[in-house]
């Protein structure tokens, strides 16, 4: 449920870009944060973001 | 760029075409041409708001074969209170669900809560959503599907109603004058059921003129303008001589009136010359006897679910509504500026939402309710009614670079250098020219490092 919770925590834009910017960084080299098979970066970030491991978060403005 | 310049073209065949003084048709079907244009200019910025909606229908069908099982109401209303759908869905899911209650198994009433569930969440909208660009989109496509560049009347009964995209139009464009304003009047109760209260109604509604009733003669040999009222015609619509000559009378203090033996009337004007006479003569014919002015016919017309109703050609609300027997909370006319004048915004813009609704249905197009809110919304949220047109809302966009982008691009930069306006880059069009991300979905997200 806990887990359930923390992927409703973003929409899907937020999860775009959040994705998006960690695949960036571990294209250019970064250590990954999780043991996985996967080689392409876009997957390791979306596995990452599942096991919600991205030390990226999202600031919500107030307009 | 390219944009840029099929905008511009566009709009210079407008100017020439207004300039040659064609027919208002042609302007008219540029007007069509538009319109997904307006509406996208119009609405392009606006995003998010989260909006609810659910289809709690299909729960009925997905019961499919029949099977036996009973399950306690009791445990419907548990189930229901306890899932996150909004209050409106869950009193919509409770009366179904109750009323199928002799086929449900528990398994089955979980496996419907899921679903509708599920159901509810993908029809919601997420924040950052560009609601405006869909919505503009989820009319102006249907519209190239609308009959085209004709007027479609479907008449209630003999009267005449403007349909389709030249009445979208309309509605869009916040039009004052309509082509065919046109009332639905509802009655109060005696007058619903007696066909005889109905059409006395109706007669007191239809406006009927001097030159309605009867013959109208001048005559140069004495001076005078001689009306011969035909008995028939009176009757019909339940009005008395005496009520006539009054009329008349009330046209001036220097009007004479004289019933003559054959029972004509004989009208004269002290001062009198032949111009004088043939002015009178125009006065008397237009003299109004009864009903109300603007209200060029009504038709009573009996529903079977309503009982008597009267539909009329000319729209006069504020009358109309002050006539005893009229239900003044249910009478409804076509035109939305007298609508917002007489009821108030709010009214107006549900009678907006209403107006294309039924337009849209009329033509057997199917378009979600709150697309057409939000156009609703996007023209009543200044307290007034104002037209979505080729600059957005009127008075309400400003940005240089948007206007720029949508009709004649050197004339607007100049204009803007001359005034030396600034441009906010707030808006879409905006930041694509400088090529910026938009602040829409994904653009919008602004990401932090670190938790």
């Amino acid at each position: 449920m806990t887990e359930e919770k923390e992927k409703n925590k973003y929409t899907k834009y937020e999860k775009a870009r959040i994705i998006g910017a960690r695949a960036l960084q571990i294209a250019m080299g970064a250590p990954v944060l999780i043991e996985t098979e996967e080689l392409d970066p876009i997957n390791i970030a979306i596995a990452e973001f599942e096991k919600s491991v991205i030390p990226i978060t999202v600031r919500r403005s107030k307009d | 760029m390219e944009l840029k310049i099929v905008a511009g073209e566009k709009e210079e065949v407008t100017e020439e075409l207004k300039k040659v003084g064609l027919e208002e048709g042609i302007a008219e079907r540029i007007k069509e041409d538009f319109l997904p244009a307006e509406l996208t200019v119009t609405l392009e910025d606006l995003l998010e708001v989260p909006i609810e909606g659910a289809y709690a229908e299909d729960i009925i069908l997905m019961l499919g074969r029949e099977e036996k099982g009973e399950v306690k109401l009791g445990d419907i209303e548990l189930k229901v209170n306890k899932s996150e759908l909004s209050d409106r869905i869950k009193e919509e899911l409770k009366k179904k669900l109750k009323a199928v209650r002799t086929k449900l198994t528990r398994e089955k009433l979980d496996d419907i809560m899921e679903r509708v569930v599920e159901r509810y969440e993908k029809a919601k909208v997420e924040p950052r959503e560009a609601v405006g660009i869909v919505a503009a989109q989820s009319i102006g496509e249907p519209g190239t599907q609308m009959t085209m560049r004709t007027f479609h009347y479907a008449g209630v009964g003999a009267i005449y109603i403007t349909l389709g995209l030249p009445r979208i139009i309309e509605i869009v464009d916040a039009r004052k004058k309509l082509s065919t304003p046109t009332m639905k009047i509802k009655l109060l109760e005696e007058y619903v059921i007696e066909r005889n209260k109905a059409e006395e109604l109706a007669m007191e509604i239809e406006e009927t003129h001097i030159r309605d009733i009867g013959k109208i003669e001048v005559s140069a040999a004495d001076m005078s303008v001689w009306l011969s009222l035909n008995e028939k015609r009176l009757e019909e619509r339940y009005i008395k001589r005496e009520e006539v000559e009054e009329k008349i009378r009330g046209i001036g203090t220097d009007v004479l009136v004289e019933v003559m033996e054959d029972r004509k009337l004989r009208i004269q004007r002290k001062k009198q010359s032949y111009h004088e006479l043939l002015r009178l003569e125009e006065k008397v014919s237009n003299t109004l006897v009864k009903g109300i002015e603007g209200i060029r016919r009504v038709l009573v017309r009996r529903e079977p679910t309503e009982g008597y109703v009267l539909y009329t050609e000319g729209s006069e609300l504020k009358k109309v509504l002050r006539i005893e027997g009229v239900d003044s909370t249910r009478t409804t006319t076509n035109n939305i500026a007298e609508i917002a004048e007489i009821l108030g915004i709010e009214a107006a813009r549900n009678a907006i939402i209403e107006e294309m609704m039924s337009t849209l249905e009329e033509q057997g197009l199917d378009v979600d309710a709150r697309h057409i809110t939000l156009i609703a919304d996007a023209m009543t949220m200044d307290g007034e009614v104002k037209q979505i047109g080729r600059h957005g809302i009127a008075g309400g966009k400003a940005s240089v670079l948007s206007r720029a982008a949508f009709e004649v691009t050197v004339d607007n930069l100049l204009e803007a250098a001359i005034y030396g306006e600034k441009d906010e880059l707030r808006g879409v069009t905006e930041n694509v020219i400088v090529g910026q991300p938009i602040k829409l979905g994904t653009g919008a997200v602004e990401l932090v490092m670190g938790e």
